[in-house]
């Protein structure tokens, strides 16, 4: 046995590198960043304060980028999240060709990166563009642009997040044993009702780690609202970068990003007490 | 719980009961692979159009016209060209060297105690979910001082930023689900820890450090910005010149590019499918 | 876990086989052994082939210095530069980037922080033909020199538009009476919709309080009924007050003929209508007040790694001839002033030489672009 001193000091070791590369990269130039927003000359004098916060959200376009983005996180992360069970329900009790095609079929968006799916929706989505042609040539004049609006925001999230929430979600299911299933049948629960009380629960896991991670990821995206959001209001990530690069306001990006990261972390917390939950209860 | 006092259903067999809903139970599967297959494949389809548009007027369902002229555009200029080799090394570098100081960390966090380790496994979540645009002129005085700025290692260390988080959680999960029996047993008839590793953990955990790897070379073939600072003006990758030609060309020019940029992911696509199934991500993000 | 899978066989081999390719790729591309100068040129796509095509070859035949350019869409792309020769002055480094050009509100970014070359006479001659009241000049802070200019112009289909507007006021008149059929693209990521909105500014209060190098942010209480003017607009825009993203966006709705009229860069304009992208029955005019013009200029860094061939470049980029290239080209004016053109350059484009009205300076401009964000854009209704 090795002693619990040298197990612990070889993990460390081991974790080392890539844990130096995330501080250097990233942990320190974020943390000089966000300690950058605090301070305030005041009289010549640097003071730290919350003066930027208080700016950010009494502008009420950014009051609004914050309520808008917040929506439009959860609304596509709820409706990816409904889809995706969907599609890994079907997946881990069907056989047959098409599930076999559901298969082939959802993980593709995986592979296309995301300046390329938003451009895509754009050719598709675009007032006059590929669904507009199609509906007009059913009798349906001026389909109005479901791109450059939050429509497009949340289909392309949606579109764009399918694969990893199906790939989680399954895995979650594929875990539930079927006798567990069978008998829930047998004393005669219906298919609701077997989903209900029996599937929903013994999946908390996966559902847990798919609304959550769904959440930071949709909340963090800049690719897809930049290229397919409209004019007002914006995400946040849009928001930054038109405070850091177009309005000479740095500051106010970083205190939005920091806002972000906070709105972030409240998900990661989520997340983690949800995972430990399980842990507790398996051991 | 308590038992269900109803008539007795037809039960359908085996493991179909959630579809036993009637006489939609044949055509609803059809129309919601339908409706899916419009949705995922539409927009694609509607991009491989534009790439062979000579002329696409609306409410034309094909365009009017079909011309290759958009892909000699995109291959006679030579830098789309050099773009594409400069994606296709830097990717498989990044995700290597990702492999290279990732696993042992993921073996570390699966295997041993010491402390902090949840709080040091989460904290690489923060790597992707801390927006880095305020970041980046921090990021590049750092690598001026080491020398990194416009260099091949340069850009490979800023992608590999990107991928820590998929090298890390998915390798940790598949080695947790290995049973530590059989490392004992091999340890039992004299086998060295390294060796161990090497005979048994490591083959047991291969799928699961493939998806690691193709989630990580996604990461690495994706990323833009930070390419664009770091390797400028010597590395220009696919989806840095991917940003200009969506927004300042006509569009069946983004459209061809697009069609360049995807076909390698496409290749990992064909390669990888029944692997992404096995569970690997999920049982990574379980912490 | 440990399922049998028949991929695997397979996958191994390849993916070592990428990898193995990929490592002895590395030693292919060239590391710091740029001989010459290396040139960033952000914009839109004729500006791009200018270079590329025209201008570079001519250059390297002319002086026999070989120029690298690298090419960035405006928005992200000249941040990140801009973040990448900060970075290096602060690490106390030189920088490949021998030459930026870009749009003059990046190059005052950039002024504090010290790292443009100041350019005169005494180290690059041609400088002396630049007038330096020129917008370019004053909006980069004086860091910034004119190689080229267009002003925005309004494009209108003549098929559906008769009798096209002569002034400011009989556009906004147009547009309230043809709901729907204009728009201007969204001034965080183009210089047309800014122009479109600097004129609302012009409207309520003078264009020259703005354009020198003087900053009073209280001056820009003046501006509040021209928001509210465009805020009124709202409704009578195309998509029900939806403001594309970039030039090319509206260019391509002028092209489909979903709106029937818009302000565009009268070279943009020109170039779509060559290369058969817009219907012919598009018509570019200036109006008055003119349109504000100009949205690019050129800095060379400090601390450039081969300053002495950025200058060179400019120089050359300044001489009648480099200038006759670009001002056929993109149907525009020249950098430098009039007098120093050729003769029957100066004739022939005579016509399109007219004024424009002055661009307000960084800071201006950056309040403008986010009160136009909050108050405009933003604001509900």
């Amino acid at each position: 046995m090795k002693s619990s001193f040298r197990e612990g000091a070889a993990g460390l070791l081991l974790v080392l590198p890539p844990l130096f590369l995330l501080v250097f990269v990233i942990l320190v130039p974020a943390g000089q960043a966000v300690l950058d927003t605090l301070r305030v000359v005041r009289d010549g004098h640097v003071v730290y304060s919350l003066a930027r916060y208080q700016e950010l959200l009494h502008t009420i376009s950014l009051r609004r980028s914050v309520g808008f983005t917040v929506s439009v996180t959860l609304v596509s992360a709820a409706a990816t999240f409904v889809l995706a069970y969907a599609l890994a329900l079907y997946l881990r009790f069907s056989t047959g060709w098409i599930s076999t095609l559901l298969g082939a079929l959802f993980i593709i968006p995986l592979f296309i990166p995301t300046v390329i799916a938003s451009f895509a929706m754009i050719t598709f989505l675009e007032h006059h563009g590929y669904v507009a042609s199609l509906l007009q040539h059913v009798g349906i004049q001026e389909t109005p642009s479901l791109v450059f609006n939050a429509v497009g925001i949340v289909l392309t999230e949606v579109w764009a997040s399918i694969p990893f929430a199906t790939l989680v979600l399954l895995a979650g299911l594929q875990g539930i044993d079927d006798s567990l299933i069978d008998s829930a049948r047998d004393v005669g629960a219906g298919a609701l009702r077997t989903f209900r009380s029996v599937i929903l629960p013994l999946n908390r896991v996966a559902t847990v780690i798919t609304m959550s991670l769904l959440f930071i990821g949709i909340l963090g995206s800049f690719t897809i609202p930049y290229l397919v959001g409209g004019n007002a209001p914006q995400m946040m990530s849009v928001v930054m970068t038109n405070y850091f690069t177009n309005y000479l306001r740095p500051d106010i990006s970083v205190a939005l990003a920091a806002l972000s990261f906070g709105i972030a972390a409240v998900a990661g917390g989520a997340y983690v007490i949800g995972v430990s939950r399980r842990e507790r209860e398996v051991v | 719980m308590s038992a269900v006092g109803e008539a007795v259903r037809e039960r359908t067999a085996g493991l179909f009961w959630f579809w036993s809903i009637g006489a939609f139970r044949r055509v609803l599967p059809v129309l919601f692979l339908v409706a899916l297959a419009a949705f995922i494949l539409g927009p694609l389809l509607s991009l491989i159009l534009w790439a062979f548009a000579g002329q696409w007027f609306y409410p034309g369902l094909l365009p009017q016209e079909f011309s290759t002229k958009w892909w000699t555009v995109v291959f006679g200029n030579r830098s789309v060209v050099s773009s594409i080799k400069y994606s296709l090394m830097t990717a498989p570098t990044v995700t290597a060297l990702s492999a290279l100081i990732c696993l042992p960390a993921a073996y570390a966090f699966a295997r041993f105690r010491f402390p902090g380790r949840r709080l040091l496994l989460l904290s690489f979540l923060s790597a992707n979910s801390f927006p880095k645009i305020g970041l980046y002129i921090t990021i590049a005085t750092l690598f001026y001082r080491l020398n990194l700025m416009t260099t091949f290692w340069g850009v490979v260390l800023i992608q590999l930023v990107g991928t820590l988080l998929f090298m890390i959680w998915i390798p940790t999960g598949t080695f947790r689900g290995i049973n530590r029996s059989l490392e004992e047993a091999a340890r039992d008839v004299g086998a060295s820890g390294l060796r161990t590793f090497f005979q048994i953990t490591l083959p047991i955990a291969l799928p699961g450090l493939l998806v690691a790897g193709l989630f990580a070379f996604l990461a690495a073939f994706d990323e833009a910005q930070g390419t664009l600072i770091v390797g400028s003006p010597n590395y220009i990758t696919m989806p840095v010149m991917m940003y200009t030609l969506v927004l300042n060309y006509p569009q069946p020019v983004g459209a061809v590019f697009s069609i360049l940029l995807t076909l390698p992911s496409l290749v990992l696509l064909l390669l990888a499918q029944r692997l992404l199934r096995q569970g690997y991500l999920a049982a990574g993000y379980t912490l | 876990m440990s399922r049998q899978f028949p991929g695997l066989r397979w996958i191994v081999p390849v993916v070592i086989a990428a990898f193995v390719m990929s490592i002895s790729l590395v030693g292919a591309p060239a590391q710091g052994q740029v001989t010459g100068v290396t040139l960033y040129i952000s914009g839109d796509t004729n500006i791009q082939e200018m270079f590329d095509k025209d201008l570079l070859p001519m250059f390297e035949r002319d002086t026999g210095v070989k120029a690298k350019m690298v090419f960035l869409e405006h928005g992200q792309g000249a941040q990140a530069i801009l973040d990448k020769i900060i970075a290096a002055k602060r690490a106390g480094r030189q920088t490949d980037v021998d030459l930026y050009e870009t749009q003059p509100t990046f190059i005052a970014q950039g002024a504090s922080e010290g790292i443009w070359l100041k350019i005169t006479k005494d180290n690059m001659a041609n400088a002396a033909k630049v007038d330096p009241q020129r917008p370019e000049v004053l909006v980069s802070s004086g860091f910034g020199i004119p190689y080229r200019g267009s002003s925005v112009v309004l494009a209108y289909n003549a098929k559906h538009v008769k009798q096209p507007p002569k002034t400011y006021d009989a556009l906004l008149d147009w547009i309230k009476k043809n709901p729907g059929k204009f728009t201007y693209c969204d001034p965080q990521t183009c210089g047309s919709g800014q122009a479109f909105l600097y004129l609302a500014l012009y409207k309520f209060a003078k264009a020259e309080d703005y354009s020198t190098l003087s900053f009073d942010a209280s001056r820009e209480t003046a501006w509040e009924p021209a928001f509210q003017l465009l805020r009124s607009l709202k409704p009578a825009i195309y998509n029900n007050g939806f403001y594309p993203n970039g030039n090319v966006a509206v260019l391509q709705l002028l092209g489909r003929e979903t709106i029937w009229m818009a302000p565009v860069w009268s070279d943009q304009g020109m170039s779509y209508l060559d290369q058969k992208l817009l219907p012919p029955d598009i018509k570019l005019i200036q109006i008055s007040p003119p349109f504000t013009g100009g949205d690019s200029a050129i800095a060379i860094p400090v601390h450039a790694e081969h300053q002495a061939g950025g200058l060179m470049f400019l120089n050359w980029l300044l001489t009648s001839k480099a200038q006759t290239v670009v001002v056929n080209k993109l149907a525009g004016y020249p950098g430098i002033e009039w007098k120093y053109m050729p003769k029957d350059v100066r004739d022939k484009f005579a016509a399109i030489a007219t004024n424009f009205s002055p661009l307000p300076n960084a800071r201006y401009q950056a309040d403008a672009k986010r009160l136009w964000q909050e108050k405009v854009a933003g604001s509900g209704q």
